[in-house]
């Protein structure tokens, strides 16, 4: 999983649940950002992410904001705003995160935001994408309303055939793996 | 078979392949009233004109052994055509008689092991046509065959399984785009060096030298045939 | 439908192309920069599909693909109705357009009913085919192309030059030259990176006010009523959770059955069209957003497209609907390097496109008849189709089933070449004939005017009258 995330040029990191909030807060802080969404899930509650990040300095909003669309997009307020999301799984043969949308994980948490950090648990690792999806849609389970397949920070090959970050997406994409 | 492409531009290429399976101890016979495969007619789409021509072909070569096509081209139609030509047809079962029988020449020397006691050439490139390539799905006969000839140095081209633009009725529909085809082939044979390409495929080789003499690009051509029945 | 209103016809050929295909060939014959880009292009994908070949097992996926894909062909009426159910169970709107008429008609009235102006869109080869930015332009909308390359091109005023990556014909310097234009300011980057960035500021306004997203669908799982986009540069993300409304448009022939189905397509995909072994962002739909959620649209709706696709089950042209639209028929064809998409006058070009536009068409489209015969038949894309769709065999069908002034004569021709060539005595009087013209003509060797038919070849090449060729 580790030498996919990195061929899809994001960042990771491994860490005990113990340390993860301060390794993501400290990631955060070393790029600069000033202000992090977070998905209300209780990962993030688990590794306390939160007053690592105010620890930090980093301003703390939790999903979901009372926002407007132009702030959301980031044409409003501060540049370096990161989404934190909690994937549902990872897909070890390609670098893939699984992010579900539901009322406490926004469906554009990971795109709207110039930066982009993922909490993996490291035992939600499946190692091919059929057996994501497999899990993702089994009978029985409810359909999410968007399920989005992240690999790698946004790009686009548009100019020239040559692969450039940021299109539309998180131009950084870091992943903490949080192992038992 | 002989080609109607060998027998308006080149008879040289029928007749070489003859002697040189002749010297590889094989009996040839060629019959007289053989004419086309009906490929032009198949790719322009007139199906109906190609059958008519086809059938004769397959007349003409009902009950022999192996037909032996100087072509990757018209093996191809053949081998491949054929089938799709001739189904529902009357005539279906001898068509893909037909088909089971043909091979093409350097496939057949492949295959039986032959050696055509070729006298020395020199350097060359070889350029596989598309046919040969795709529909016969064949690279190595050509080589393999060339490999038994004394002296003779095979320098790949670059781009080596590119079109060289010749496509039959494109040649005459779309001139200028299967020109700049031709011209890149020609500049990628001349750059090997060496001084001329070969082929299993005379409208090739006849699209290539054509387009390189106006262009002046110096590369020869001659038909593979003409190398191993020299 | 009411049979009071006039039925629009726009074909799937671009309604402004002009010239002959021959000449539209010769005109980007004559553009070093076009060729200089393309064979970037081109180059760039061969050196990748190597490496999904030799490091990725690109080709031992092909059959399966091409399995899944037929299938999804033989099951379609049955596919569609569950797909239909499962879309409509999740809170969504399924509407099935008999063709381009229906398919816009329903999108603008829609629009309007809801009091939108700006439509937000990501790359959608249906779109282009119904025309729709036409219609909705038409309708008083603002339609702003989200994909980077398809923006780019909008700004151009010009058609892609390829499914995938449509502003490939275009440089860095081109490119930014656009941007000035747009943002109506010199101070516009002249890097990669730069001209990037400054496109995502843009776009962003846009998202901010667009009312509806409109999207092209990937496949479509009949399953979970689930449509999959692909994507790698977020903008269909975007498109598809920031305005209220979206709009989903899809050919009828997108459907796949279930999710072991989806992810082998969804694998196959990216490495067929971009020679990546994934995509950056699949984004898996189901309906609108849910109860209490609060970002992703409020109304989802799905239109699905005939548009001719269901008269191709059980032809002759059947295989065609197997297409994933993944662009490699393109990169792989001699001809489409050499002159690249716009000179097909479709917003389907390379092999594919040669024989679904006049397919699509119908019968009596004099903008696409002369597309199938725009091959040598070299194969290339047979090789390259991930799933297995015979092409060189379907261009030969296609010319068979074409029809014109040109076609008729050639036809009348080569009934006198049949009756001459089906018996030996005739056909060698005619070789006797031809030799004999050969001689008469040659100079040196060569001949370098031939009349009728075969002016074409002495235009650009000449012919040898003795063999091996002199020099």
């Amino acid at each position: 999983m580790v030498q996919s995330l990195a061929r899809r040029k994001a960042t990771v990191e491994l860490t005990r649940p113990g340390d993860a909030g301060r390794a993501a807060a400290g990631w955060m802080a070393d790029q600069g950002i000033v202000r992090a969404v977070l998905a209300d899930d209780p990962v993030v509650d688990a590794i306390g992410l939160e007053p690592a990040l105010r620890a930090a300095g980093i301003d703390v909003l939790r999903w979901p904001v009372a926002m407007g669309r132009r702030e959301v997009l980031g044409l409003e307020g501060p540049e370096d705003v990161c989404g934190v999301t909690v994937p549902t799984l990872g897909v070890a043969e390609r670098g893939t995160l699984v992010l579900e949308a539901s009322v406490g994980h926004g469906r554009g948490l990971d795109v709207t935001n110039r930066h982009h950090v993922s909490l993996l648990m490291a035992d939600r690792v499946v190692e091919t994408l059929g057996e994501a999806l497999a899990r993702t849609f089994a009978d029985g389970r409810p359909v999410p309303s968007a399920v989005s397949l992240v690999s790698g920070p946004s790009r686009s090959s548009d100019i020239e055939k040559i692969s450039t970050l940021g299109a539309h997406g998180a131009l950084t994409e870091h992943v903490v793996i949080i192992t038992p | 078979m002989r080609t109607c492409l060998s027998d308006a531009i080149a008879p040289k290429v029928w007749k070489a392949t003859r002697r040189a399976l002749e010297r590889a101890g094989v009996e040839v016979k060629v019959p007289r009233g053989q004419t086309c495969c009906g490929q032009p007619a198949w790719t322009a789409g007139h199906p109906d004109q190609a059958r008519a021509v086809a059938r004769h072909t397959i007349k003409v070569f009902a009950g022999s052994d192996e037909v032996v096509v100087p072509s990757g081209s018209c093996a191809g139609m053949v081998i491949h055509a054929y089938p799709e030509l001739f189904a529902g047809q009357p005539d279906e079962e001898d068509a893909l008689d037909l088909a089971l029988r043909t091979i093409e020449f350097t496939q057949f020397l492949a295959k039986h092991d032959l050696d055509p006691r070729a006298k020395a050439c020199g350097a060359l490139t070889v350029h596989d046509s598309c046919h040969m390539l795709r529909v016969l799905d064949e690279h190595e006969s050509p080589r393999a065959a060339l490999a038994k000839v004394p002296g003779c140095e095979v320098r790949e081209m670059a781009h080596a399984d590119q079109c060289c633009g010749f496509g039959g009725v494109f040649a005459l529909n779309f001139p200028e785009l299967s020109g700049r085809l031709g011209e890149q082939k020609a500049q990628a044979a001349a750059a090997t060096g060496a001084p001329e390409v070969v082929s299993c495929d005379l409208g090739c080789l006849m699209h290539i030298a054509g387009r390189a003499h106006r262009t002046g690009i110096p590369i020869r051509a001659r038909h593979i045939s003409e190398v191993l029945g020299s | 439908m009411s049979t009071g209103r006039r039925r629009r016809n726009p074909g799937v050929a671009y309604s402004d192309v002009t010239g002959t295909l021959r000449e539209r060939t010769v005109d980007a014959l004559r553009d070093p920069t076009l060729a200089d880009n393309l064979r970037t292009a081109g180059d760039s994908w061969g050196a990748g599909r190597e490496v999904m070949k030799r490091d990725f097992g690109f080709d031992e996926m092909r059959d399966r693909a091409r399995d899944i894909r037929r299938s999804n062909i033989r099951n379609m009426p049955a596919l569609l109705a569950e797909l239909q159910s499962n879309v409509r169970a999740s809170g969504g709107v399924v509407v099935r357009a008999a063709d381009a008429d229906e398919a816009c008609r329903y999108i603008t009235d829609l629009a309007r009913a809801r009091g939108a102006h700006v439509v937000a869109k990501s790359k959608s080869m249906a779109t282009e085919e119904i025309k729709l930015n036409e219609a909705m332009e038409h309708a008083g909308l603002e339609v702003v192309e989200t994909d980077l390359g398809e923006w780019i091109i909008q700004l151009a005023n010009e058609h892609p030059s390829h499914i995938i990556a449509p502003a490939v014909h275009l440089n860095r310097d081109q490119v930014a030259a656009l941007f000035r234009e747009e943002a109506g300011t010199d101070d516009v980057p002249t890097d990669r990176e730069g001209l990037v960035a400054h496109a995502r500021v843009r776009l962003r306004e846009k998202f901010a006010q667009a009312e509806i997203g409109i999207s092209g669908v990937n496949l479509a799982v009949a399953s979970t009523g689930t449509v999959c986009i692909v994507e790698n540069e977020g903008n269909a993300r975007l498109v598809t959770s920031q305005p209220r409304i979206h709009v989903a448009v899809m050919g009828m022939e997108r459907v796949v059955a279930d999710w072991d189905e989806a992810a082998h397509i969804l694998q196959v995909l990216p490495m067929a069209a971009i020679s990546q072994d994934a995509a950056n962002y699949v984004n898996l739909i189901t309906g609108p957003r849910r109860e209490g959620e609060t970002d992703g649209p409020e109304e989802f709706h799905l239109v699905i497209i005939d548009g001719g696709r269901g008269a191709l089950r059980g032809s002759e042209f059947e295989e065609v609907l197997s297409c994933i639209r993944c662009g490699a028929c393109l990169y792989s064809c001699p001809m489409w390097q050499n002159v690249g998409g716009q000179a097909y006058g479709s917003p389907y070009s390379g092999p594919i496109g040669a024989i679904i536009t006049p397919l699509l068409e119908g019968p009596s489209s004099p903008g696409s008849r002369d597309l199938p015969f725009m091959s040598t038949l070299c194969g290339a894309c047979g090789d390259a189709c991930p799933v297995g769709i015979p092409l060189p065999d379907l261009l030969v069908r296609a010319r068979a089933r074409s029809s014109s002034p040109a076609k008729r004569k050639a036809g009348l021709a080569f009934r006198v070449w049949s009756l001459l060539w089906r018996r030996g005595i005739t056909y060698r009087l005619t070789m006797i004939g031809w030799r004999l013209g050969l001689r008469i003509r040659g100079r040196g060797g060569w001949v370098q005017r031939l009349p009728g038919p075969g002016s074409g070849w002495t235009k650009v090449r000449d012919m040898p009258s003795k063999w091996p060729p002199r020099r």
